[in-house]
């Protein structure tokens, strides 16, 4: 790290710790008005049944319910994750005419009390006529599955397939030549189990309309793209919804764009005129919500003996639930994961995106890139011991260098990955481990094992609103006010943003106060969900405070008589650079500014976008346009330990070296880390929702197994700086918060199969599937001793 | 007070309903409740004291753990009337005259926090055993925060900062 730096680069306690070690914080659910009714959503019990009648006459009539509504008492206006001419808003905010998934929001009622509340929802009469319905994708995409959309008329033009929600197709070269001259190709099938996001903080709404305005709190990782689906689906003018600003217990992807409680909450304070809250059920998330996005991964490799990849040909297919949602972006991600990465000449790639009668999908940590690379990170593993080669050495050979053209037209920069790879061998002694216990494996019945993953990841790409806004104003005293539409969703924004205000200004973090993520007294911002808050809105405060700093040394220069070009700053004071003690502070400056001048204070303002000259995001549908300015890449190294009695494997130990750029606040990426270690150890070994005929069998954290203490891995993380912090510059960070649970999950794996040999497809690596391998070896064994 | 009509099951326990008394973070309340409801109702609903959190309504993630006599319990799963005469801690009565308790300041320290919502149950669990054991073990360390679900840390920084405040593995301060 630079030098002089005061601020960046230092691990400087959380802005919002205290409120939140004393019980201060308010979260959404913590929020009450005057007047407030208790908010139900009525859901349905069907998987797939069309609406014949709702009456909800019985349920008005209720003493003690204001208000009861269906889609119609809605504008019917719908709504999508993605909403494109290609793929346009597909979502109704309460179900109209057929309900797609068990649990799909139909009526939604306010009352005095939650007793009465219930009690409206059983007295609301519905009759469903029952529809065939159809859950596993592969399935679904069949000719005369039961049909749950129509096939995208695009695809539907070229191939037969059924209920197909989307496809990214996309490649170069020629994959069949390269197949020909590869010395060794092989094809794997990979996948995975349904996962939920875990997020501590149930979804909660608040909403009231007031000052003929909607005022809304609702737990969320992005206050204007909230903003924009309320308006759009309410009809409103945008300056008539006001998200405000409360904290939040946690997301990972799970709240992002529209959920029908947050319509229904907005809905009924309007038709009601008095408050509405509405507290979603951890078993109504379960059931009801939306989760991640398992993929079915085929992938075929081709490549040269010292292990070069000539060429690759992937199809995921995802089943993306009951709607368009993010299934339609995953498949797109899956492309971006894999061509970042690694070197590939000749790539074939096709998506599918198939509805089945599920949740909707939304983004969850990773969006897709950990199940892409368990894929290919274990395909990998796979080659190089066909070939004779070693872990590291084939990923060195592929691995994408600094300074690449992508296909795409990005450019990896500074990428940090060869870097990453030699550190992690060489930090946790992975080739001297490696191969050891299956080659002398030890007398008793415990195995250990090593293995490596890498990762790339995007960061802060187009998706709307695109760019961020930050205005920094400061007050008579020399501290600063910064207006930034940032959520801190427990990623730490608003102490990242602080140092950066008060590095560029010469103030202390004591001088620096936020008000954050209020779509009213804010400006726009990209949101916590595209990982590219440190990125995007970092910068734009780097320039807003930048702003107001280059006011303050034009009146300083003013004041003492010098040029802006002899002037130095901190502690808040502007002085000569030639003559530290000739100096004038903020706070008289500022007097002087109110005083003397214009009458004017100091306001700076700053704004960030990714990729200026970009108009949009890529089309997920072909992948053509740029895609991101700033990857990060990732190696990471699991060291396992297996039972070979009871089959049952758990993470010992995770290092992860990574290429963020640089860090703002060391020690709140360190918190990222390990979060992703243990979020994957969870992918990897414990959570899985289960499901039958539609119903989630297994609604509650009792039997949906999230890691609690006693899963705690020991996890080390090595930061390879690759980008610098220059006051008054600008810099470009890297993605550190979701990317790592790619990585370490495939080492995870490759670490499974180097302590007992046993080649795990798909996940979790349940203490059955490792069981079943052993056996398999042992057969293969006693078949080749006979 | 006007009461509304009722009917069903609540005209059958509203009958029941009881003054009880409880010393809340060394504060006196007499509060009136139903047999229905939990130490939670009471004390985020009538009391207002919203730092104990509710995160599952069942008992899984241990976000509402309070301290009932000394003992960590989850006030979701305690009945109010069974806490008639009972001392309670939340999370707000944990620091004295403005001064954090040691497992609070620790949990700035070590970058213990992230979201914030486990954190009030946490800080809990951790006090309620240094309180009885004041240099725990690792494995007693374990078995105090097993029933707190922590999504964000991975429980890292979470047992840093119970060694820390315990004085013990030479764990420093790792945030300024």
């Amino acid at each position: 790290m630079d030098q002089g730096l005061n601020f960046i680069g230092k691990s400087f306690k959380r802005k919002d710790g205290p409120d939140k070690v004393t019980g201060r914080a308010a979260y959404t659910q913590d929020i009450r008005l005057p007047n407030m009714l208790v908010g139900r959503v009525l859901r349905s019990p069907h998987p797939h049944a069309r609406i014949v009648r709702i009456d909800t006459a019985k349920a008005k009539a209720l003493a003690g319910v204001k208000a009861v509504i269906t889609a119609a008492d809605t504008k019917g206006i719908k709504h999508g994750f993605v909403e494109t001419p290609r793929y346009p808003a597909d979502q109704s905010v309460l179900a109209q005419g057929k309900v797609r998934h068990v649990g799909e929001a139909i009526a939604a009622v306010a009352a005095i009390d939650e007793i009465t509340a219930q009690r409206a929802l059983e007295a609301i009469e519905i009759e469903y006529e029952i529809l065939p319905a159809v859950f596993e994708p592969e399935a679904a995409m069949q000719p005369g599955a039961p049909e749950i959309h129509p096939s995208h008329p695009k695809v539907a033009m070229k191939e037969n397939w059924a209920n197909i929600g989307g496809k990214t197709e996309t490649g170069w070269g020629d994959v069949e030549k390269g197949f020909a001259e590869s010395d060794y190709v092989r094809e794997d099938r990979f996948d995975c189990q349904l996962r939920t996001h875990g997020y501590l903080e149930p979804h909660v709404t608040l909403a009231h309309w007031e000052a003929e305005k909607l005022n809304v709190w609702t737990s969320s990782m992005g206050a204007f793209v909230k903003r924009a689906k309320l308006a759009k689906t309410l009809d409103l003018p945008f300056a008539a919804v006001r998200i405000h600003k409360s904290y939040v217990g946690g997301t990972f992807g799970g709240k992002i764009d529209l959920y029908p409680h947050e319509y229904a909450a907005a809905r009924l304070a309007m038709i009601t005129g008095r408050p509405v809250k509405i507290v979603i059920t951890r078993e109504e998330i379960f059931q009801a919500f939306r989760h991640a996005q398992p993929l079915i991964i085929e992938v075929k490799t081709g490549v040269k003996k010292d292990g070069t990849i000539l060429a690759q040909e992937m199809k995921v297919i995802n089943n993306s639930g009951a709607y368009r949602g993010s299934g339609v972006v995953v498949i797109f991600l899956a492309w971006g994961f894999t061509m970042t990465a690694y070197r590939i000449p000749n790539l074939k790639f096709q998506g599918y995106s198939v509805y089945t009668n599920l949740t909707e999908r939304a983004p969850q940590r990773g969006h897709g890139n950990p199940k892409v690379r368990f894929a290919i990170e274990s395909q990998m593993d796979m080659i190089a011991e066909a070939l004779g080669l070693d872990p590291i050495q084939i990923r060195l050979k592929n691995a994408r260098d600094a300074w690449e053209q992508l296909p795409n037209g990005d450019n990896t920069h500074q990428a940090g990955l060869k870097d990453c790879i030699k550190i992690a061998a060489e930090r946790s002694g992975l080739l001297a481990k490696y191969g050891q216990s299956r080659k002398n494996p030890p007398a008793d019945t415990i195995r250990r094992g090593v293995g490596i993953g890498i990762s790339s990841y995007m960061g802060g790409t187009l998706i709307y609103p695109n760019g961020s806004g930050v205005i920094v104003k400061m007050n008579d005293d020399g501290s600063a006010t910064v207006l930034t539409g940032a959520i801190d969703i427990g990623q730490g924004s608003e102490t990242v943003i602080a140092q950066i205000v008060a590095e560029e200004l010469g103030i202390g973090m004591e001088d620096v106060r936020l008000i954050s993520s209020d779509t009213d007294t804010t400006p726009q911002d990209i949101g916590a969900w595209i990982s590219g808050m440190t990125y995007v809105t970092g910068n734009a405060a780097r320039v807003a405070a930048g702003n107001a700093r280059e006011k303050l040394l034009a009146l300083g220069a003013d004041r003492l008589g010098l040029e802006v070009s002899e002037l130095g700053f901190g502690n808040k004071s502007v002085f000569a650079k030639a003559n530290p003690d000739l100096k004038i502070t903020y706070r008289e400056l500022i007097a002087a500014s109110i005083a003397t001048k214009r009458g004017d204070t100091v306001i700076g303002e700053g704004f960030w976008r990714t990729m200026r000259d970009e108009p949009a995001h890529p089309s997920l549908a072909t992948a053509k346009g740029r895609w991101t300015e700033n990857y990060a890449y990732s190696a990471q190294v699991a060291e396992v330990e297996v039972d070979l009695e009871t089959g049952k494997a758990r993470l010992v130990k995770a290092l992860t070296v990574h290429d963020c750029g640089f860090p703002i606040n060391p020690a709140l990426v360190k918190g990222q880390v390990d979060g992703q270690v243990s979020m994957a150890l969870g992918h990897a070994f414990m959570e899985e929702i289960l499901i039958k005929d539609g119903y989630v069998l297994n609604p509650t954290w009792l039997d949906y197994r999230m890691p609690t203490v006693h899963e705690l891995a020991l996890s080390e993380d090595v930061d390879v700086i690759t980008e610098k912090y220059q006051v008054g510059k600008a810099y470009r960070t890297k993605e550190v918060g979701e990317g790592l649970v790619s990585g370490i999950l495939a080492a995870i794996g490759n670490a499974i199969y180097d302590a007992t040999g046993v080649r795990l497809h798909s996940t979790p690596f349940s203490a059955d599937k490792i069981l079943a391998g052993l056996r398999k070896i042992e057969r293969q064994k006693r078949q080749a001793a006979e | 007070m006007y009461e509304r009509p009722v009917s069903g099951l609540e005209a059958k326990t509203k009958s029941r309903s009881r003054v009880i008394v409880l010393s809340v973070n060394g504060e006196t309340h007499e509060v009136m409740v139903r047999p229905r409801h939990r130490l939670i109702d009471v004390i985020r609903d009538q009391l207002n004291l919203t730092g104990t959190k509710d995160g599952c309504q069942s008992g899984t993630c241990g976000a509402c753990t309070v301290l009932l006599n000394g003992r960590p319990v989850l006030a979701c799963l305690t009945l109010a009337v069974d806490c008639d005469g009972k001392e309670v801690r939340t999370i707000e009565g944990l620091a004295e005259n403005g001064q954090l308790n040691k497992v609070q300041e620790a949990f700035l320290d070590q970058g213990a926090i992230q979201c914030g919502f486990c954190t009030p149950g946490m800080v809990m669990s951790a006090t309620a055993l240094l309180d009885d054991n004041p240099k725990p073990s690792r494995h007693q360390i374990d078995k105090a925060l097993e029933g707190n679900l922590c999504r964000c840390t991975g429980y890292n920084a979470i047992v840093d900062a119970v060694l820390q405040a315990s004085g013990q593995g030479g764990v420093k301060p790792v945030m300024k």
